[in-house]
Parts: structure tokens; C-alpha cells; sequence
């Protein structure tokens, strides 16, 4: 029994029912203290949830260095070294840990998501409704919104927390422990985010507007507080990705030198930084006009629904290049590794990410086309979002002049990247006609969104995303994933998912609107959407090859302990998997990151100790 | 850094006080006579980029350690401060998004305040932010008596700020938070603010729990460092919110 | 040399035969207003867009893939090549001219079908949860299905009475959000006859899927017979009016007529009986009881019964709506 307890997790899932109790035994206590009505369900839940997940927090003990620092004693470093594997299913704050940690809940989360995907898939299947509810139908589609964006989130996060401190040569990030806490808080606000479910659900969508969302039921609480939290989490996350890159790299490691995912995630960390706290607000408001009739966005109390999307956009537009941005990053970081070349114009590609999270905090009004927002407004934010284009090009023609006479190889992490490049430019070639007004108003709200949304995702992150695993699988396991495995998922997955998307903007255009539950059949789209949910199936048979082939790997995958892929950046110098404090000798920086055909150049030169 | 000497920054933060009361002073009486709100607009960012530059010592991040040995303490804590700031600008895009809320929502209307109570708890505010000052350059110059009695002050006024805030205005306020938008923005902001407040306070009971101790010195005190910008800042957002609250425009119905 | 010609000429190729693909499959609903025209051609100017630019990257990506792929017994690196200072202007600049065409057509496309005529005709659209409902000022006629005159701009003046629906005709090719609280305009002139569907797409709840209606484009001779049968099968007493506009205005989905229970009050005997209040206190169920509670209906709330559930009629129904519905319900005494 105590075994079982000393295991984090087990310990802060305890602490988190705890904390719920709690909260919704103090609340109603209160309640029935001042004379009130003692069992009001919504506030008890949402003071139970929020407790709760302070509760876990504290439970498993993520904040135990920083209680142990406020009472004025020492907070030693942990010695990780014997841990095992208990590392991983309790607070460790070695950056590689978090980042694996990362890894995982992000799979849990998007089969998650997926799984809800592949009910209401399943269901769209035919017309009429076949084995869900509306209600049932409506919660599966806007928690598959909201758990795959908090999947990707913390998808970016693993990526970002395991590759940074390697790739500049770091000990750890800049705040071990803040790293620590702030994964920490993701977990419980998933759960929250999930049990929402369990309360009602909701039938907002992923994006909650007032008043629909005030008139849900107490579910959609649950998706605000979960929301919000794991919002924090980000926060801090990306503040201590920054701190890391600006502050820890390796002697010679300067702007322009460093692995060009590093450039991607600290632009894609200073959105979720700063533009975070606005979705977190929004959301805020909606809980505080639940819970106490503050009216924001009632109009009956003179408020104004449209502000609620602004400040809700404002966020969840630059989310969206939150998203993309270290996915290609990824690809821009593969693609010299086996096309065997240079990155062609590493300073336009590092700039243009910049460049794509600047102009993304002005274009957030082009979700708002048809909202009946100010008039005026619509065309400066046609202009600012069509500029999104000229990046992006620069992208994909880096992208092209870096195959262009390489010698390229087809393992499966290079043929990931490759159905990146065209997932997105799918997604990319789509976004146009939705930023010129006019055939933006046909648009929007339709599956072509869904379509040119899916693709972007799919593009800019998930299939980069997979690239990255199958590539730095070795590293952080010391063995390989299975090639042909490897290659049955991507196969099953890339036509279909293609297939997919394209099908969805087409019966966009045809008038087929987004999230509803069932269609006219009058509307001659029903063949179309049986074919969607194939593909859909084909999709997760695809994901399931991978588990399978990651499961299997761990144990009996072929052992990979050097420079698997012939790589030139720093993590690949040293064996895998690497040792709790990465490198034994620091480095430095003494060439050009990517001179691949550049004979005897070097990247790094690790420092011999006198 | 080169140190000044300690009476000189004591009074250099003397000098900034007296800069911010009257600038609060002539909010007050624009507020009570022409009404002009593009005054009351500009004033708070004044005011800010005092205490962002004398009191919250902004330029320190740019101070250039490039040669200094990274395991150094030095090293490190410039890697703090930049982190703290970080915080502090995430933080200030949920005040920004309050203020747009308000702006969009009441525009050139107000709640219906008591002037006379949103003039007091501003002024404690001002002076328990001056009295943070004179605690870190106490602890600079290793005065730790000096330190002591200016946190405890500090904090001291804090808790009245808080009381003056959610015990009396709270309670007077002629609505509640569903009673008009008014209302709700003018709970929603100062909820927010004082939830920062609260925090803050905390943070400076713990700093002064370790000072006692003895656990700062004129060299490391980090903690005391941080808590101080972290309330100098939760001070600067209420540079903004008391003229959006008490001061611009006409009483809201 | 000879490989940049090939791409040249296969980029061409691929560009035309991607759209002339675009264009064969079915892509787009039917034209059916006059706005559809000038968006359908901004339509076609990013087909081809998208054509060229798809063309162009994908035929350089596979040739890339093919010629530069690592043939068998191969070792060493690609060239040496960095990157060109010059090229990266160039294709910095393909992707801005195709913003600035665009742009400037996007404008005027936005212009086009913004285009206001001040002698449209006016019609009133009421949305709530999950229903559409119209009625025509100039001729004081109410429906549930629309009828809209060909060749006509037709002025929708458009609120909802609880959340955000959106208006959407997919033939007519514009869309606009409804609002609570406020009232959005949406301009149209329908051009060919036939029957259409109105599709809600902005998210409304429960059963957003189903929230559709009719839309009917006739003839003006078949309009105008249409509003004169309107107005003479319009009831004359306001008993009957108040009965049908409590079937259009949704009324009798919450409150039922027979005595059962409901999200609302029955109506039944509900004139002049005493009715407790949530506040404790008791009131007549008088003509101005009934005329408050459909236009404040939070003013007054039955014990037993949620607030803040019945939407706010005071901006849909006028003067004479409202009395007719209390006549109506004074009949069910």
C-alpha cells in the first residue's frame, strides 16, 4: 500500500479527490453558514475543481522545493541518479524526464480526443441519427476540439522541454522546478477539462461563445477552469523556454547559429507567453458571469457578445502558429539531415518564424467575418492576414532549395516530414480564400474550415510530430522503432488523412455546415461523408500501428546508441540515451549548423578539460 | 553595477514619491473639475515609466554579463530577473485585457464610487510602494533593521489596501456584481488586482519571515528583490485601474 | 539548365491541368444571387492561385524526390550550397504579389457585395432557438418560411432572441451572425427562382443541425399573390392572431396550452388566476401582467420556475403582437 502511495501520480490523484471534496464540502458549508440554499451544484464544483487541482499539485509534490525555499531552508538538487523507472511517474525535474513526460500525456490526450473524433465520425456516417444523442454528439465534438488543443500544447511542450537544453548545450532548462510545476498542473487540468463529461457536458464547441456558453450546462465550467489551468501551465512553460534559450546556450552558440527549431520555439513561446492569459480571461468572464450574473456579454445588461470573441481570438488564432510553429521548425531541422544539405537560407527561415508570430497577433479579426463585428475593421484584417502568406512561401521554398541536388534518403522520420510539406501546403494553398471577406462569408462556419483547419493541424504539427518521435526515438530510449511498422503507419495514414481533408472543404462548399450532428441529405454529400469516416477508421488504424510499434520497440527494438541518422547537431555527438545531466564535457560552437557537404566542417567542439 | 551610495537612493525614491503623489494630485483634481480623459489617459503612463525605471530598475535587464561564468551567482540572478519579468508581462496581458473590457464596455462612463475611498487606498498603495523602495535599498546597503521595519510597513499597508478594497468598498458600492455592467467590471478589476495584492502580500510576509533570519545579505537577497518589483508592479497595474474605475468619465446608470 | 526548363514547362502543364480539375469537379452550389457572382469570380481568381502556387511546389518537391534521390552504392553529401540572397528576394516576392492581387480583389469584391439599394425590400428576421421567422413591415405580414421577390435587393434586418445564429443561404453565398440584442444587416438580391434552405451556421445549441427553413425566390407577380393570400388568411380577430403567432413565435414550445407541464407556465386557466412569484408575493394574472411578462420576462417569475430561461420578446413583437397573444391566451381561461 505505501509502496503504491510513494508513487507521484497515484499520490496527487488521491490528494486531487481529496481537494474536490473538500472544496465542495467548504463551499457548501459556507453557503449553508450564511443562510443560502447550501447545495448550489455549479459553484460547489467549480470551488471542488479548482481545489482539487491545487490539491494534486501540492499532493504530489510539485511545490515542495519552492515550500522548502519559503521557509528559508535549502532546496537540494534531487539525486535522480537510482530512481529508475519511478522518474517518470512522479515530480523529476530533469528537463529529459518532463520533456518524455510531456510526450506521453500528449498521447494519452490526443487518442483521447481522437477516440471522441472516431464516435462522431462514425456517426456522421449516414444521416439521421444512429447511436448518439445531440447532447452526446455536441459534447464529443467540442471536447475533441479542446483535449486535441491541449494535447498539442502539451505535445509542443515536450518537444520543446526535451530538445532545447540538448540542442544549446544545457544542463537543464533556466527553472527546473517551475518546469516541473508546470507540467504538474496540466495533469490535474486535463482531468477537470475531461470530467466535464461527466457533469452534463456542454454544446458550445470548442469555442464556448456567450451566450450559448452561459446557458450550457455546468459542464462547460469544467472546460473553462480545465482550460485555464492548463493555460497557466503553458504560461509558464514558455516563460522558461525563452529564459533557457536566451540564458543557457553554449559557448559560440549565438542567434544565428543556433538549430533552427530553437528559433520556431521561441517565437512560438512568446504567443503562448503573452496572448495565453486573454483566452484564460475570456474564459474567466464566462465562469464569473455563470457564477455571480455578471453581465459581460449578456445584452440584456447592455453587454457585448463580440467583445467575448475578440478577446477569445486574440488568443486562439496565434494558437494556431503556436501549434505550427516547432512542428516546422522539426521539418526544417530533418530536412538537411537526409536530404544531406545545407538549410537553405537559414536566417530568412529563422526570421520568417518571427515574422509568422508578429503578423499573427494582428490577423485574430478574420474569425470574425461574419460575426457583425465593426465594418471598418474587416479589411485591415484581410490585408494582415493575407500577409501571413509571405513567410510561409519562404518556408516552403527553403524547404524546396534544400532538396534541390541534395542526396536524399527515405527513412520513415523523412517520409513524415515529407507528407508534412504537403499536408500543409494543402492547408496552406486553403487559407487564402478564407482571408479575402467576400468568400470568407461562404466559408465560414462551413467543413471547409474543418478542412483547411485539419490540414494545418495535420501539417504543421502531427505529422512533424511523428517525424520527430521516429527520429528522436533512439535518443531517448537508446533503441530504434521498427522501419517497416514505421512504414505501415505512415502509409495508412497519409492518403486517407489527405483524402480526408479534401473531402471535408469540399462538402464545405456544398453546404455543409460545421459542427452539427446531422445533415440534409438533400444536400447530396452523404457518399462523401461515408468515405470520410473510412478514411477516419484508416487514420487510427494507422496511430495503432504506431503504439504497437512503440510499445514493442521500448523492449525489443533494434539497440541505437550512436549517430543513427548521421547527424550534425549536438545531442547526436554524445551516446544514447543521454546521461541525467546531458553532456559530461561542454561544448562549443565552432561552425555553421547545418554544412552537411562541407567537408571537415564541425558544428560543435566538445571542450577537453585541462 | 555601480552602487550608489544609500542616502543618495533613499532619497532618489523619496524624490519619485513625491513625483507620483502629485501626479495622483492633479488626477484627482482634473478628475473633480475639467474631466479631460485624455489627461487621465496619459498621467498613468507617467507614472508607470517612473516606477518601471527608478523603483523597478528595468535597465538592469540590459546590463550586459556576456564574460561572466555561468554556474556564477551573478549569472544567475540576471537568469531570474529575466524570468520574473517575463511573468510580469504575461501578467500584464490579463490587466490589458481588463482594461479593453472596460474601455469597450463603459467607455467614457464610470462606476459610482466613493472619490474619496478610491483616493485613500491609491494613496496607501503609492506609499507602501515607497516604503518597498526603501526596503531594497536598506537590504542593498545592508541596513537589515531598516529592511525589517519598511517590509513590515509595507505589508502592513498592503492588508490595509485590501481591507480598504474588498471590506469597505465592496460592501458600500450602491450595486453588486450583477446589478450593471458597472458593477460587474468594476468587481471583475478590482477582483483581479486584489487577488495580485493578496499574492503579493504573501510574498512579502515570506520575504520578511527570512529576512528576520538572517537569510539575506547586502549581496544575495533575491527573494527581497523580486517580491519588491512583483510590488511595484500589482502597484503600476492600480495606476491604471484607479483612473479607469474612480476618475475618466461620467457616472455610469 | 535543362532542369529548371523542365520544371518550367511541367509547372505550366500542372497549373492548367490542376484547374481545369477544380473546375470539372462540382465544387460550388448554384448561383442564385446577385452577390454570388462577383464572389464566385474572387473564387475562381484563387483557383487559380492555388493552382500555380500547388503546381509549382509540387512538381518541384517529387522532381527534387526523383532526380536527387541516394542511389544505390552512393556515399557522401548533396552540394554545398547555402542559400542566395537574391533568389530569397524573388520568392519573398511571389508570395507578396499574389497578396497584393488579392488584395485589392478582395476589396472590391467586398464592395460589389456591399452594394446597398435604398429602395430594398425590407424584411425582419427573428431567430431563436432552433427556428427562423420573418415578417414583411410594408406589408404587415408575418411567416415561418421566406419569401423572397426575384431581382430585388432584399434588406434583411436580422436579431435573435437568445444566442448567436447565423443566417446562411449556401446559393446565395453570404453569411451573417445574428446577435442578441442588436439588430445586423445582410443584403441580398436573389435572382433565380427556385427553393432554397437557410442553414443556421454559426453554433446554437442542442439541435443547431436542425435549425433550416425554407426559402422560397419567386416571381414579383407570384410575390405579390403570395403577400395578398398572407394578409387575406391572416386572421382577423386577435384572438387567432395571438394563437398563430404563438405558433411561430415558438411560445407554445415552452408554455402549453392544455395544462401540461413545460420549461414554462401553462396558459391554461392562467387569465385572472392569482399566481405566486419567486419574491415570495402573489399577483393577478391580469392584461398587464401578461403584457410584462412576455416583454420583461424577469421581472415577474412564477414560483416553481427558472429565471433568465425565456428570451427577451420586447424587440420582436410590437404593440399590437402583444395584445393579440394576451387576447389568445384569455381565451384559454
Amino acid at each position: 500500500m505505501r509502496k503504491i502511495y510513494s508513487i507521484g501520480l497515484v499520490r496527487g490523484l488521491l490528494w486531487q479527490i481529496l481537494g474536490t471534496a473538500v472544496g465542495i464540502g467548504i463551499l457548501t458549508g459556507i453557503r449553508y453558514l450564511l443562510g443560502l440554499t447550501p447545495w448550489k451544484p455549479e459553484s460547489a464544483f467549480v470551488f471542488g475543481a479548482l481545489l482539487g487541482a491545487l490539491f494534486f499539485v501540492y499532493g504530489i509534490g510539485a511545490v515542495d522545493g519552492w515550500i522548502k525555499v519559503a521557509s528559508g531552508k535549502e532546496a537540494p538538487e534531487l539525486d535522480e541518479t537510482n530512481w529508475g523507472r519511478a522518474r517518470y511517474f512522479g515530480v523529476s525535474l530533469d528537463h529529459k524526464v518532463i520533456g518524455i513526460q510531456y510526450l506521453v500525456l500528449s498521447l494519452v490526450l490526443m487518442l483521447v480526443g481522437g477516440s471522441f473524433a472516431m464516435l462522431f465520425r462514425t456517426e456522421l456516417a449516414n444521416t439521421g441519427l444512429q447511436f448518439l444523442t445531440l447532447m452526446e454528439y455536441n459534447t464529443l465534438m467540442s471536447l475533441h476540439g479542446m483535449v486535441m488543443i491541449v494535447g498539442i500544447l502539451v505535445g509542443v511542450a515536450a518537444f520543446m522541454n526535451y530538445l532545447i537544453p540538448m540542442m544549446i548545450g544545457a544542463r537543464d532548462m533556466a527553472f527546473p522546478r517551475l518546469n516541473a510545476f508546470a507540467f504538474w498542473l496540466v495533469v490535474p487540468a486535463s482531468i477537470i477539462l475531461i470530467s466535464s463529461m461527466a457533469l452534463g457536458g456542454f454544446d458550445t464547441g470548442w469555442t464556448g461563445y456567450p451566450p450559448l456558453s452561459v446557458r450550457a450546462p455546468i459542464g462547460i465550467q469544467m472546460f473553462f477552469l480545465g482550460v485555464s489551468l492548463a493555460g497557466m501551465g503553458t504560461i509558464l512553460s514558455s516563460l522558461n523556454v525563452i529564459t533557457t534559450a536566451l540564458r543557457m546556450r553554449a559557448k559560440g552558440m549565438t542567434g544565428f547559429r543556433l538549430p533552427i527549431f530553437v528559433w520556431g520555439s521561441l517565437a512560438t513561446s512568446m504567443i503562448s507567453l503573452t496572448a495565453t492569459q486573454l483566452i484564460g480571461l475570456s474564459f474567466q468572464m464566462v465562469m464569473f458571469e455563470r457564477l455571480f450574473g455578471m453581465g459581460f456579454f449578456d445584452p440584456a445588461k447592455g453587454g457585448n457578445p463580440i467583445l467575448f470573441q475578440h478577446l477569445f481570438w486574440f488568443y486562439s488564432h496565434p494558437a494556431v502558429y503556436v501549434f505550427v510553429l516547432p512542428g516546422l521548425g522539426i521539418i526544417s531541422e530533418l530536412l538537411p539531415v537526409f536530404a544531406r544539405k545545407p538549410l537553405y537560407g537559414y536566417k530568412w527561415v529563422a526570421i520568417s518564424s518571427f515574422g509568422i508570430a508578429l503578423i499573427g497577433f494582428l490577423v485574430w479579426g478574420h474569425h470574425m467575418f461574419a460575426s457583425g463585428m465593426a465594418e471598418y475593421l474587416r479589411v485591415p484584417f484581410m490585408y494582415s492576414t493575407l500577409l501571413v502568406a509571405v513567410p510561409t512561401g519562404v518556408k516552403f521554398f527553403s524547404w524546396l532549395g534544400t532538396l534541390w541536388r541534395g542526396k536524399i534518403v527515405f527513412p520513415v522520420p523523412m517520409l513524415f516530414v515529407l507528407a508534412g510539406i504537403v499536408v500543409f501546403l494543402l492547408g496552406g494553398l486553403t487559407g487564402p480564400p478564407n482571408a479575402t471577406v467576400a468568400t470568407d462569408l461562404q466559408l465560414t462556419d462551413t467543413y471547409f474550415i474543418v478542412g483547411h483547419f485539419h490540414d494545418t493541424m495535420f501539417g504543421g504539427y502531427i505529422f512533424p510530430f511523428f517525424a520527430a518521435i521516429y527520429y528522436w526515438f533512439p535518443k531517448m530510449t537508446g533503441r530504434r522503432l521498427n522501419e517497416t511498422l514505421g512504414k505501415i503507419h505512415f502509409w495508412l495514414m497519409t492518403p486517407a488523412f489527405i483524402t480526408l481533408s479534401t473531402l471535408m472543404m469540399r462538402i464545405g462548399l456544398l453546404g455543409m455546415r460545421r459542427r452539427i450532428a446531422d445533415y440534409d441529405p438533400s444536400l447530396g454529400v452523404t457518399i462523401d461523408n461515408r468515405v470520410m469516416t473510412v478514411a477516419g477508421f484508416l487514420i487510427a488504424l494507422g496511430i495503432l500501428t504506431f503504439l504497437i510499434n512503440a510499445f514493442w520497440s521500448l523492449r525489443h527494438g533494434e539497440i541505437a546508441t550512436g549517430n543513427v541518422w548521421n547527424s550534425r547537431s549536438p545531442e547526436w555527438q554524445v551516446p544514447s540515451p543521454m546521461p541525467i545531466h546531458n553532456y559530461d564535457k561542454p561544448f562549443e560552437v565552432v561552425g555553421e549548423p547545418y554544412d552537411y557537404g562541407l567537408p571537415d566542417s564541425q558544428y560543435i567542439k566538445f571542450i577537453e578539460e585541462e | 553595477m555601480e552602487h550608489q551610495t544609500k542616502s543618495s537612493a533613499m532619497q532618489l525614491g523619496l524624490l519619485v514619491f513625491g513625483a507620483l503623489a502629485i501626479l495622483t494630485a492633479v488626477e484627482f483634481a482634473i478628475a473633480l473639475t475639467t474631466n479631460l480623459w485624455q489627461v487621465l489617459a496619459v498621467i498613468p503612463f507617467i507614472k508607470a515609466g517612473l516606477v518601471l525605471y527608478y523603483y523597478m530598475h528595468i535597465s538592469r535587464l540590459f546590463e550586459n554579463d556576456e564574460d561572466v561564468d555561468k554556474e556564477s551567482f551573478a549569472y544567475k540572478l540576471a537568469t531570474n530577473r529575466i524570468g520574473l519579468w517575463l511573468f510580469l508581462l504575461s501578467d500584464m496581458f490579463i490587466f490589458g485585457g481588463l482594461m479593453i473590457s472596460r474601455i469597450n464596455l463603459l467607455g467614457l462612463t464610470r462606476p459610482d464610487l466613493i472619490q474619496y475611498l478610491g483616493l485613500g487606498v491609491t494613496t496607501i498603495l503609492l506609499i507602501s510602494s515607497f516604503f518597498a523602495n526603501r526596503a531594497e535599498v536598506s537590504m542593498e546597503s545592508g541596513d537589515r533593521r531598516q529592511f525589517l521595519v519598511s517590509i513590515s510597513i509595507t505589508m502592513s499597508l498592503g492588508i490595509l489596501f485590501l481591507l480598504g478594497v474588498l471590506g469597505v468598498e465592496w460592501r458600500l458600492a450602491p450595486f453588486g456584481p450583477s446589478t450593471n455592467l458597472a458593477g460587474a467590471i468594476f468587481y471583475i478589476m478590482t477582483g483581479f488586482h486584489a487577488f495580485h495584492v493578496f499574492s503579493g502580500v504573501i510574498f512579502l510576509a515570506i520575504v520578511l519571515r527570512n529576512g528576520a533570519h538572517g537569510l539575506y545579505s547586502s549581496e544575495k537577497h533575491w527573494g527581497v528583490e523580486a517580491s519588491v518589483v512583483y510590488w511595484h508592479f500589482v502597484d503600476v497595474v492600480w495606476f491604471f485601474f484607479y483612473p479607469a474605475l474612480y476618475l475618466i468619465g461620467s457616472l455610469a446608470k | 539548365m535543362r532542369r529548371y526548363v523542365i520544371i518550367f514547362i511541367l509547372v505550366i502543364v500542372s497549373t492548367f491541368v490542376v484547374h481545369e480539375w477544380l473546375m470539372l469537379v462540382h465544387l460550388f452550389p448554384r448561383e442564385a444571387s446577385a452577390q454570388s457572382i462577383p464572389v464566385d469570380q474572387l473564387f475562381h481568381v484563387h483557383l487559380w492561385v492555388i493552382s500555380f502556387l500547388f503546381s509549382l511546389i509540387m512538381v518541384t518537391l517529387i522532381y527534387s524526390l526523383i532526380v536527387f534521390r541516394r542511389r544505390k552504392g552512393e556515399t557522401g553529401d548533396g552540394a554545398y550550397i547555402t542559400g542566395n540572397s537574391t533568389l530569397e528576394m524573388t520568392w519573398t516576392a511571389i508570395p507578396l504579389m499574389a497578396v497584393l492581387v488579392l488584395a485589392y480583389a478582395g476589396a472590391k469584391t467586398l464592395g460589389a457585395i456591399r452594394v446597398i439599394d435604398p429602395t430594398a425590400l425590407q424584411v425582419k428576421v427573428t431567430a431563436g432557438q432552433w427556428y427562423w421567422r420573418y415578417s414583411y413591415p410594408e406589408f404587415g405580414v408575418t411567416s415561418s418560411d421566406l419569401y423572397l421577390p426575384a431581382n430585388r435587393q432584399i434588406d434583411l434586418q436580422m436579431t435573435s432572441v437568445d444566442v448567436i445564429h447565423s443566417f446562411w443561404v449556401p446559393e446565395f453565398r453570404v453569411k451573417q451572425d445574428i446577435i442578441p440584442g442588436r439588430t445586423v444587416d445582410l443584403r441580398v438580391t436573389p435572382t433565380l427562382i427556385g427553393e432554397y434552405t437557410v442553414r443556421c451556421s454559426e453554433l446554437c445549441g442542442l439541435r443547431h443541425a436542425y435549425m433550416e427553413g425554407k426559402v422560397n425566390v419567386v416571381s414579383q407577380g407570384d410575390f405579390d399573390k403570395w403577400i395578398a393570400q398572407q394578409e387575406s388568411a391572416a386572421p382577423e380577430s386577435p384572438e387567432l392572431r395571438g394563437q398563430q403567432l404563438a405558433q411561430d413565435y415558438g411560445c407554445i414550445n415552452c408554455h402549453s396550452v392544455d395544462g401540461s407541464p413545460k420549461t414554462g407556465p401553462s396558459w391554461l386557466h392562467l387569465y385572472g388566476s392569482i399566481v405566486k412569484l419567486t419574491d415570495g408575493t402573489s399577483v393577478t394574472a391580469d392584461d398587464n401582467y401578461l403584457k410584462t411578462s412576455i416583454i420583461q420576462p424577469n421581472a415577474q417569475v412564477v414560483l416553481g420556475f427558472p429565471s433568465n430561461v425565456m428570451p427577451d420578446f420586447s424587440t420582436v413583437l410590437d404593440q399590437t403582437m402583444v395584445e393579440s397573444l394576451v387576447a389568445y391566451i384569455k381565451t384559454l381561461k
